[in-house]
């Protein structure tokens, strides 16, 4: 069809569009804060920047050996040195300021979380475990995310991020996910969600999300972990409870009757 | 924000069922949902893709419980900020047991407030067994330690430290 291209332009997803530069659109307080404070930030970046190159551009100027042919051998001024050391070092607190307070809310681990959920990272394909259903040791919501080839995508999907099974969660609600490898470090980075979490092996790492709307959410390995690093995605899809709920369900009744 | 609780509200009045269970059986599970209007602290509304989330469909027949991706649809769902939470999907004409699942896991613990919980999972493995120990097998008070650690720990960790165990070489305390 000729006007097939404007459907996919507006697909709900949050992935990277090609060469983009920014950030990805928001999905959780944790990513917005991020955005807000690199605007921030950006601000006082413009300003120091016009500030010294201005002063640069004027020293190049004026002192040009045609304009000054004989330099100053002392020059001192005790004003000018009190000014710039007091200026330059209030600019650092009004970015320290909102810079620890974002950081210090991202540690938020007091909310009680409503789900877990154990991302375990393998070379080169993640599991997820939802062990929150479990009645024994052994019955277990687990499968495995595969990255989808190249050949066999299909129209409107994107290469490199998408995988086979995905992980589920519902939306506006605090979940807990786990993080760990079985083989080699990884990392477990979704853009949309401001979250970027090592797998050491041997060790389980916590993030807190709550994502505020429903969607779905690309992401990547960013921990160097061998030849198919880049081959190693993460979708995370949003749903709204009641969805969740039933596919938790579907998923638990197989497993269920087939025990009984 | 008014017109969001009342919605909620709203909603939390539609979807909910008064027939709870307080003990997840094996085969009694449900999927219920208690929805709470008030705004948990650390939820803020995103300003970004508003036109979204203000859609005022709300799904009007409950969705048959089928593993084909429904449309999303939009839903001004708020949890509590503490607790278990308890969530109600309105799959009661799915089947005559309608099994019941609840939104709820290992909570929060002071004990381990930083992002390493590797011991946090080991703690609630010895809590579990020392409470088994105590109490003698099938104990009820133990349920709530065993959804602890299963909830915390990756089933290849629990899995070697049971072979651990029987081997008489698990090296924690119980």
């Amino acid at each position: 069809m000729k006007f097939e291209w404007l459907f996919l332009t507006i697909a709900p997803c949050d992935a990277a569009e090609p060469w983009q530069l920014g950030f990805q659109d928001a999905a959780t307080p944790m990513m917005q804060g991020i955005i807000d404070l690199h605007h921030d930030i950006f601000f006082f970046l413009i300003l120091i920047l016009v500030f010294v190159s201005r002063i640069l551009v004027r020293a190049l100027w004026h002192f040009h050996y045609k304009k000054n042919p004989i330099p100053q051998r002392i020059v001192h001024g005790t004003t000018i040195e009190i000014l710039r050391t007091i200026f330059p070092s209030i600019i650092p607190m009004f970015i320290a300021i909102p810079s620890f307070a974002l950081l210090y809310s991202m540690d938020e681990v007091v909310v009680d979380p409503a789900i877990t959920i154990k991302a375990i990272g393998h070379q080169w394909y993640r599991t997820y475990e939802y062990s929150d259903y479990n009645s024994s040791d052994e019955q277990s919501l687990t499968f495995d995310s595969y990255t989808i080839p190249e050949d066999d995508l299909e129209l409107g999907q994107s290469r490199l991020l998408e995988v086979d099974n995905r992980v589920v969660v519902p939306a506006k609600t605090h979940l807990r996910i786990i993080v760990t490898p079985a083989d080699v470090p990884h990392s477990w980075a979704v853009p949309s969600l401001g979250v970027k979490c090592d797998a050491v092996p041997g060790r389980l790492n916590q993030i807190s999300i709550s994502v505020q709307r429903e969607g779905v959410y690309y992401g990547q390995c960013s921990e160097i972990c061998g030849t198919n690093h880049a081959f190693t995605p993460i979708v995370v899809e949003a749903v709204p409870s009641k969805d969740y709920g039933s596919r938790v369900f579907n998923q638990l009744i197989p497993q269920t009757t087939g025990e009984a | 924000m008014a017109e969001t609780a009342d919605k909620s509200q709203s909603l939390a009045e539609e979807y909910y069922v008064n027939d709870k269970q307080t003990t997840v059986v094996e085969k009694a599970v449900e999927v219920k949902e208690v929805e709470n209007p008030k705004v948990a602290a650390s939820e803020e509304p995103v300003a970004e893709k508003t036109v979204e989330e203000t859609t005022p469909v709300a799904p009007a027949v409950a969705q048959e419980s089928s593993e084909v991706t429904p449309p999303p649809a939009e839903e001004s769902t708020e949890e509590q900020s503490s607790g278990n939470v308890e969530e109600n999907s309105g799959n009661e004409d799915v089947a005559e047991e309608t099994p019941e699942i609840k939104l709820e896991t290992a909570p929060a613990d002071f004990r381990f407030p930083t992002t390493n919980q590797t011991r946090h999972c080991f703690t609630r493995y010895i809590e579990y067994h020392r409470c088994v120990a105590a109490k003698g097998e099938g104990a009820p008070e133990c349920d709530k330690f065993a959804k602890y650690y299963r909830s915390l720990c990756p089933g290849e960790w629990v899995d070697r430290w049971n072979e651990q165990r029987e081997n008489g070489t698990f090296p924690g305390p119980l």
